[in-house]
């Protein structure tokens, strides 16, 4: 076992390349039972976060790197959201995947509600955070304009989170490993995402098919993509509930996983 | 050495506020700060300095593209150029058309052909990709930059050269017919400049295209690495680079004296590399434009040319500028030009707030003091 894999099996989760039309995929996994497939942001490194564990003292819960993020090869011809889904519909069947809890977050949410109104069946429950893919006529700020550092005190509410996270951007660079990360997770967001930005006009025609019960779960104080987005997908979703995040920015997930990971037990665990 | 004058057209008439405390001066400086009467009048003088280069001797003119800025009035150098053709006698290069940003290429194609002929051939047609910012003013994704550049410039060239009409299946174009009217007056097209700041990637591409190379804003360390990186490409392509390949643009001032020169230079320099050319990091250069061979490097820098002060006399001294006598600044030329091996230069002559005296006064000394010991023995021009 090397060093790597020792810290891995001590944080519980294991590690695995899957290979999908020629494009080899990371994908992190740990627990057993019902499975949650979680799609992440797209400022995730590639960590394993603690709250998935919380998860996996229930669910078998599967974690990949997205294409062109992170330890995933570039995703050859995926060039939008839409077409990343039906990569992802092709990854749940090389992974046995029937039918999931599937999550995401932010740049993952909007990637989940568009799978799910793809093949609706195969999703017993969506639970949507801080979900990127819809537009209001809300101003947000343009992420790609922004630095590192602005980028993450936009990105949390908490005094700690934010100085933490600004702490770690200021010294991005002086990780060559971590900083190349950044920069290629950026670039194929902008790719995903750039025109329209970060949204998919055409989604909302489409989300009338979802079946899954919804949780959106947001955060109160999200700069970047603020509340009343929860709304929107509350109402463009057929069965909907909203868990508003107190102390939160755009990432309740990283900021309060607590409370988070409450609210999504409880949701999972209705009938 | 062929010598042309180059024209930014940048809007003078900023706030001391934004001079101070101002961001940048790309897409999100408002448009409310561009007062059109003074730009009528700033074009009516632009367009009457870029006409002097002509008629004091310079080979041609330069102008270029750029989008939602105070640095330049031109988000359409076909139009500028359309508008020069009959004040002037010598070459209009286009340096350049960002292709990349063009919804449809073909109508690059159509306006360069349209200007060549209708100036009977006296067009030069540089392609760029645009600079990074301006992948927000269009909205267009930045990691497809190279590939839609790429793609563009095959398209728009076998539209100049091969009969139409005839079929075109491409990443980014797709199309039934392409058959332009009018083709180009030069045969087999005009001349094709690559102006760009150095990235590896576009010296190799232009020294295998044999299109000459321009350089611009950069120290003699940068020329001197770009020049001969593209004469390296070009040997290695089977086609050897002549002098006239490599082009250097750069802003040029000059007055009766050394300190003359520098002292009213000044001013101009500051706004144009302090304000004008002010940019955050992550909106000179948004995700994908950079390849990730070079990302790392540019992004992980302390400081930009974008970023913080820059000081003019560092500036001078490293060659971002030539500001002195007629005497210096020939010297200086010669001494780049025989070391470096160039025979193109581009006079960036108009920049910043430079009000027109000054400007008349410095080619008119460029033209008379600098340009004819630069000229081949026996060349005739003046």
């Amino acid at each position: 076992m090397t060093s790597t894999e020792a810290s891995q099996a001590a944080a519980g989760f294991a590690e695995q390349d899957r290979t999908v039309h020629e494009t080899r995929v990371r994908v992190l996994s740990a627990g057993a039972g019902h499975p949650v497939l979680y799609l992440h942001d797209s400022g995730d490194l590639g960590q394993w976060a603690p709250w998935l564990s919380g998860l996996a003292g229930r669910y078998a819960v599967w974690r990949p790197d997205h294409p062109g993020f992170n330890a995933s090869a570039d995703g050859a011809g995926v060039d939008s959201v839409h077409e990343l889904a039906f990569f992802y519909l092709d990854l749940m069947d090389e992974l046995g995947l029937g039918r999931v809890i599937l999550a995401g977050a932010g740049l993952g949410g909007w990637l989940a509600a568009d799978l799910a109104t793809i093949e609706p069946q195969r999703v017993s429950k969506l639970i949507l955070a801080g979900a990127r893919g819809i537009r209001t006529d809300e101003h947000i700020p343009d992420i790609f304009l922004l630095s590192p550092a602005e980028l993450a005190v936009l990105t949390y509410h908490t005094d700690e989170a934010r100085s933490a996270a600004r702490e770690q951007a200021e010294q991005l660079a002086d990780d060559p490993g971590r900083f190349e990360r950044y920069l290629r997770n950026r670039s194929a967001t902008a790719h995903l995402g750039w025109n329209p930005y970060l949204h998919d006009p055409k989604l909302p025609r489409r989300l009338h098919r979802v079946t899954a019960p919804a949780l959106i779960l947001w955060g109160a104080q999200d700069r970047l993509l603020p509340v009343r987005h929860a709304r929107r997908w509350a109402e463009l979703l057929p069965r909907t509930q909203v868990a508003v995040i107190r102390d939160a920015g755009h990432l309740p997930l990283a900021e309060q996983p607590g409370a988070s990971l409450q609210a999504i037990l409880a949701f999972c665990g209705e009938d | 050495m062929q010598f042309f004058g180059f024209h930014l057209m940048p809007y003078p008439y900023l706030t001391e506020k934004h001079r101070r405390d101002g961001d940048s001066s790309w897409i999100t400086l408002s448009n409310q700060n561009f007062d059109p009467r003074r730009g009528h009048e700033l074009y009516q003088r632009y367009l009457n300095e870029l006409v002097l280069y002509d008629q004091v001797g310079f080979d041609g003119v330069c102008v270029n593209e750029h989008h939602q800025t105070a640095y330049g009035l031109m988000p359409a150098p076909d139009v500028v150029a359309g508008v020069l053709i009959p004040q002037t006698r010598g070459k209009i290069a286009v340096l350049g058309n960002a292709i990349s940003l063009r919804d449809h290429p073909l109508r690059v194609a159509e306006e360069i052909a349209m200007l060549d002929v209708i100036s009977g051939g006296r067009v030069i047609s540089g392609f760029v990709r645009g600079i990074g910012a301006e992948y927000q003013t269009f909205q267009l994704d930045p990691t497809q930059s190279r590939s839609r550049f790429h793609e563009a410039h095959d398209l728009i060239v076998e539209a100049w050269t091969r009969p139409g009409p005839f079929e075109w299946y491409g990443r980014h174009f797709k199309l039934r017919y392409v058959n332009p009217w009018p083709r180009p007056l030069q045969q087999p097209h005009p001349p094709i400049w690559s102006p760009s700041q150095g990235s590896a990637e576009t010296v190799d591409w232009a020294a295998r295209h044999r299109y000459t190379y321009l350089q611009t804003y950069s120290d003699i360390g940068t020329l001197r690495r770009a020049f001969s990186e593209y004469r390296e490409a070009a040997e290695r392509h089977g086609n050897p680079a002549a002098p006239d390949q490599l082009g250097w643009a750069a802003p040029v001032y000059l007055a009766d004296t050394d300190e003359q020169a520098r002292r009213e230079a000044a001013p101009h320099l500051d706004f144009l590399f302090n304000t004008l050319l002010r940019m955050p990091r992550d909106m000179f250069f948004p995700p994908g434009y950079l390849t990730m061979a070079s990302a790392p490097r540019v992004l992980g820098a302390k400081r930009g040319l974008g970023e913080g002060r820059n000081d003019l006399a560092e500036l001078i001294e490293r060659g971002y500028a030539l500001v002195g006598s007629p005497a210096t600044i020939r010297q200086q030329l010669e001494q780049y030009a025989s070391e470096l091996g160039f025979g193109t230069f581009c006079g960036i002559c108009q920049f910043g707030s430079l009000g027109h005296e000054e400007f008349e006064r410095s080619v008119r000394l460029f033209a008379d003091g600098v340009m004819p010991a630069l000229r081949p023995a026996g060349d005739g021009r003046t």
